[in-house]
């Protein structure tokens, strides 16, 4: 099971409210997927600068693995405080760390509304599907 | 059996063949479609996220280009170069991404047989073909690569964007300059053209994804976001931007 103290995007990233800033990071299906269980496969992380504004659903960075580029989508409306630039670096955190070293941005969040974001739960079943 | 489009374009310019996949990639809800085009003029184009001085001898392309997949660098001449734009929740995409390049790969192993090339996945050998500092994605192998002679033949690459997922391959019938010795069509059958390679990968792709490909053109509001996209991926500020 997921950790039950964040909300979860269709896209695979996810958010955890800590007042009214929200983190943000990628599930480990989703580095599964882009990995194939092979940290070495991830190469390439592109994470933004403090002070852009991004908007639910926007992209906010990119992430690369030897075989596909893929967009890092906000879940959330805000404008980013804090990132965490190690992971350009280290992308074997996202493997051994998805849900707490693994964080990507910070955001001062603008609405703490996360209504259409899935639970723990609901994610399971999406990622029970995405497998087919 | 679902019906997917077919887009051949051969010889066109690279402006358009990015735009195009780009528009495809980017529209939500379009069918599945594959391309299959061939560049004018010869075109060199880099990984969305490689560095230009990265890839020496590149100015002895004729044009260059970014494209928005991952991977090595690749000198688009005599060869076929394809692309599939669709849905991620497509059977095609199950199991992540190295399974989705075991399934391109074994259509594209279907066709190359009909030439009497034996290819088969890289598995855990080096491969003669392998040469570090170069850049090139011919030259940079993983265990999902199709090869034959011992050398890398088909590179691919993907882009995965809001739920949809653009697949680009490129089969080298022959080499260039750029490439040197690596794995060509051109060594089983001596001028063998794009055109004439793929009624072979057409059907091997229907066997294969269990799909019908219906030949088509790009529709006018596709033709019209291609010519918007399309002029980036030459601009020298893009292709240099890393």
């Amino acid at each position: 099971m997921r950790p039950d103290d964040r909300k979860y995007s269709p896209t695979h990233e996810w958010v955890k409210l800590e007042g009214d800033t929200a983190l943000i990071g990628i599930t480990d299906f989703a580095v599964q997927e882009l990995s194939n269980g092979n940290t070495s496969d991830l190469v390439y992380c592109d994470l933004p600068e403090a002070g852009r504004m991004v908007k639910a659903g926007e992209t906010f960075g990119e992430i690369e693995s030897v075989k596909a580029v893929s967009d890092l989508n906000s879940p959330v409306t805000g404008e980013v405080v804090d990132v965490n630039h190690t992971i350009e670096e280290h992308l074997e955190i996202l493997a051994k760390d998805p849900w707490n070293s693994g964080w990507m941005v910070k955001l001062k969040v603008s609405s703490k509304n996360l209504d259409g974001l899935m639970d723990a739960a609901a994610y399971e079943k999406h990622v029970a599907h995405s497998k087919h | 059996m679902a019906a997917w489009r077919l887009i051949t374009t051969w010889a066109a310019a690279p402006d358009f063949n990015m735009g195009l996949d780009e528009a495809l990639l980017a529209t939500p809800g379009l069918p599945p479609t594959v391309r299959f085009y061939s560049w004018k003029p010869d075109t060199l184009s880099l990984g969305y996220f490689q560095k230009l001085a990265d890839v020496p001898g590149h100015e002895r392309a004729s044009k260059l280009v970014r494209r928005i997949t991952g991977g090595g660098a690749i000198h688009h001449v005599r060869e076929l170069t394809f692309s599939i734009s669709a849905d991620l929740s497509l059977p095609l995409y199950a199991n992540g991404v190295s399974e989705s390049y075991a399934r391109v790969h074994r259509a594209i192993a279907r066709a190359l047989a009909e030439f009497g090339v034996e290819a088969r996945l890289r598995g855990a050998d080096a491969l003669r073909s392998d040469r570090p500092g170069s850049g090139m994605c011919f030259h940079h192998s993983t265990e999902l690569d199709l090869v034959w002679d011992e050398m890398k033949g088909v590179g691919s690459a993907q882009r995965r964007k809001a739920g949809r997922v653009l697949h680009h391959g490129s089969i080298k019938l022959g080499s260039s300059a750029l490439e040197g010795e690596i794995a060509t069509l051109e060594s089983r059958r001596r001028g063998l053209t794009p055109a004439a390679f793929a009624p072979a990968l057409k059907q091997a792709f229907e066997a294969e994804f269990e799909v019908e490909l219906e030949a088509s053109v790009p529709e006018a509001d596709e033709r019209e976001l291609a010519k918007e996209l399309g002029p980036r991926y030459l601009d020298a500020d893009f292709v240099r931007s890393r």
